[in-house]
């Protein structure tokens, strides 16, 4: 079928969903037009091309970008990574230095600024009728760019809200991770895992903001750390893996305390006031280097945000107070690679990192026991959402209890399913709009 | 002359074919077993990887995390671990890379090929594993093995357990 602005509509209601948002192959063609391809997607951080012609290639749906720090001006671009002769993709899958871009079809050379440079036979160029001075044979930039603290994020659309108006006070997620550099800077370091998920793009997301599932899913996990724990030695040292996983296994209460915050667009995140991120045993040196930057007082205000995960939908989640991002590529209906980046944050010790490193292999690895099991409720979502037997899925819980504040946001307690259907209002917003994207700037 | 001789290859070969053994056969708490108090399963994420604490792997598990994550294998509401897990390994290219006669400790490496079966679907894993063993006791226990997978930068989906 092809879907109609009234058929688009009668998929979402404000608590629950038809199964079709999930297994659609029709629909998610639309989403990577209708939300991917005119929301600010993340692309990178600007710290992976620190100089002049470093590239790396990513994923907005099916069109595949390249990220460049350019060589004249040191400015980040983001490009269709396609030749503008006759369409191969330009630059192959990865990162890496470039002086100059030269596709392997016809060997059509772009400078990292974009620019045509080249396009060889040129001794019988001036009477063979093509121009390519023409600025059309330039590499095409996606329509907007803007970077926030060093996350480069792009938008292929030209009508589209700019994008601090776009994130609006999400942003506050990334300040605070920020801050918890004591010199205001991260770096992503210390490599990418990859984990493939045979699911929806949307459950991974909507995941993020479940606070309800860790004691189901995650049971197992929780009671083999747990019984591992009790079973120690009196007087043994606490491993460290024991201190990260824990959390999980708090109660109900605990993540019900966990409140949400959400935000227009679809944004939100969890752990308002408390969070599983909240209790770490402190880092001596580091706690000496942030009150060494910022005052015993501004310190203890930027560790007391101690958010769960904050989503940038559709594209970006993070957790400030472990300094890693998960990055959501939508490959098809159900199929989606999750990216997991860690940063450095800049003078602290290593340590830091070593504990961001050691949380994203315990959690976000293909090997996790975590993971592992949030994965195996995805892939079953996929499969059960297939059934004929119910078109529906929930998201009522707490419904009636949404507390709007001054600033625009909304709070909910942690049980809440807002967070889902604040996603689908904005999902909704964007799907059923029909004008044509403006892909020039 | 050394109180400890340089191992046949036949020997190290046994130990080989027993460690992967046990993981065909799922014996984890074996497997564990054979690891020293400090060693520790290292299957890094990118080609040559030297350090498994400043960058991120994909498994990197000392005992601690062996023991917890054998305890998740066996907890029934491990939803992941519903179905059995079957594996079949098959070594080969088998050297002994170094040989340290003040203790007995082997520099060890092969090439590996793993079929693992997970509820109605196969995966091949393939690579290289280096081991460190350690002689104790006259036994060899594991120091560090460590699993190359050839295609370890690629998008993997769940690693159900132990290559």
């Amino acid at each position: 079928m092809s879907y109609s602005v009234e058929d688009i509509e009668k998929l979402v209601e404000p608590a629950r969903v038809h199964r079709k948002v999930y297994t659609d192959e029709e629909i998610f063609d639309l989403e990577m037009e209708r939300v991917w391809g005119r929301t600010w997607i993340f692309a990178g951080h600007a710290s992976e091309v620190p100089n002049g012609g470093d590239y790396k290639t990513f994923n907005i749906g099916s069109q595949s970008m390249l990220m460049v720090r350019n060589r004249k001006n040191d400015n980040i671009s983001v490009f269709y990574n396609r030749c503008t002769h006759k369409g191969a993709k330009l630059v192959g899958d990865g990162k890496g230095c470039a002086k100059a871009f030269r596709c392997p079809y016809h060997a059509w050379t772009f400078d990292t600024e974009g620019k045509l440079l080249a396009t060889p036979p040129t001794k019988t160029l001036e009477t063979s009728g093509f121009a390519p001075d023409d600025p059309e044979y330039n590499l095409r930039p996606a329509a907007q760019v803007n970077i926030y603290h060093g996350f480069v994020f792009v938008n292929l659309d030209a009508n589209a809200e700019g994008l601090h108006e776009y994130f609006g006070d999400s942003l506050t997620s990334i300040d605070n991770m920020v801050e918890r550099s004591p010199e205001g800077e991260l770096e992503i370091a210390g490599g990418v895992l990859r984990y493939r998920h045979d699911c929806n793009w949307k459950s991974f997301v909507e995941n993020l903001n479940d606070n309800m599932h860790p004691m189901a899913t995650h049971q197992s996990a929780i009671e083999a750390c747990q019984g591992y724990a009790q079973d120690l030695p009196e007087g043994s040292e606490v491993p460290e893996t024991v201190h990260i996983l824990g959390p999980f296994g708090s109660s109900y209460d605990f993540f019900e305390d966990m409140s949400h915050v959400v935000f227009k667009n679809g944004h939100s995140y969890s752990g308002n006031k408390v969070s599983i991120h909240s209790a770490y045993p402190p880092v001596p040196d580091y706690v000496d280097a942030m009150e060494t930057a910022y005052g015993k007082e501004k310190t203890k205000e930027i560790f007391s945000c101690a958010r769960h995960n904050t989503v940038y939908y559709p594209s970006l989640t993070i957790k400030g107070a472990i300094q890693a991002i998960r990055v959501v590529r939508p490959i098809s209906v159900n199929c989606t690679d999750i990216e997991t980046y860690t940063f450095r944050l800049k003078g602290a010790p290593d340590e830091m990192l070593q504990r961001t490193l050691l949380y994203s292999r315990l959690i976000n690895s293909p090997s996790s026991i975590v993971g592992a099991d949030d994965l195996e409720v995805y892939e079953r979502v996929q499969a059960g959402l297939h059934s004929h037997g119910h078109d529906w899925v929930s998201m009522e819980r707490q419904k009636d209890h949404d507390q709007p504040q001054e600033d625009g946001s909304i709070e909910a307690t942690g049980s809440s399913e807002l967070p889902f259907r604040n996603q689908y209002k904005y999902w909704l917003q964007l799907m059923t709009n029909t004008e044509a994207v403006k892909i020039k700037a | 002359m050394s109180q400890y001789q340089r191992p046949g290859l036949k020997k190290i070969e046994e130990f080989l074919y027993h460690e992967t053994g046990l993981l065909d056969r799922m014996e984890i708490r074996q497997w564990i077993d054979l690891f020293t108090d400090t060693g520790d399963y290292w299957m890094p994420v990118t080609p040559d990887q030297e350090d498994p604490i400043n960058h991120i792997s994909i498994f990197y598990d000392d005992r601690d995390l062996m023991e917890i994550r054998l305890r998740h294998h066996d907890n029934p509401r491990s939803h992941s671990k519903d179905f059995t897990i079957r594996s079949s390994h098959v070594l080969g290219n088998v050297q002994i890379a170094s040989f340290d006669e003040t203790n007995g400790d082997c520099q060890v490496s092969c090439n590996f090929q793993c079929v693992m079966y997970y509820r109605d679907q196969q995966q091949l894993y393939a690579g290289t594993c280096q081991y460190h063993l350690r002689l104790i006791d006259g036994r060899y226990h594991i120091q560090r093995k460590r699993v190359d997978l050839i295609n370890c930068d690629a998008p993997h989906g769940s690693i159900q357990t132990y290559v």
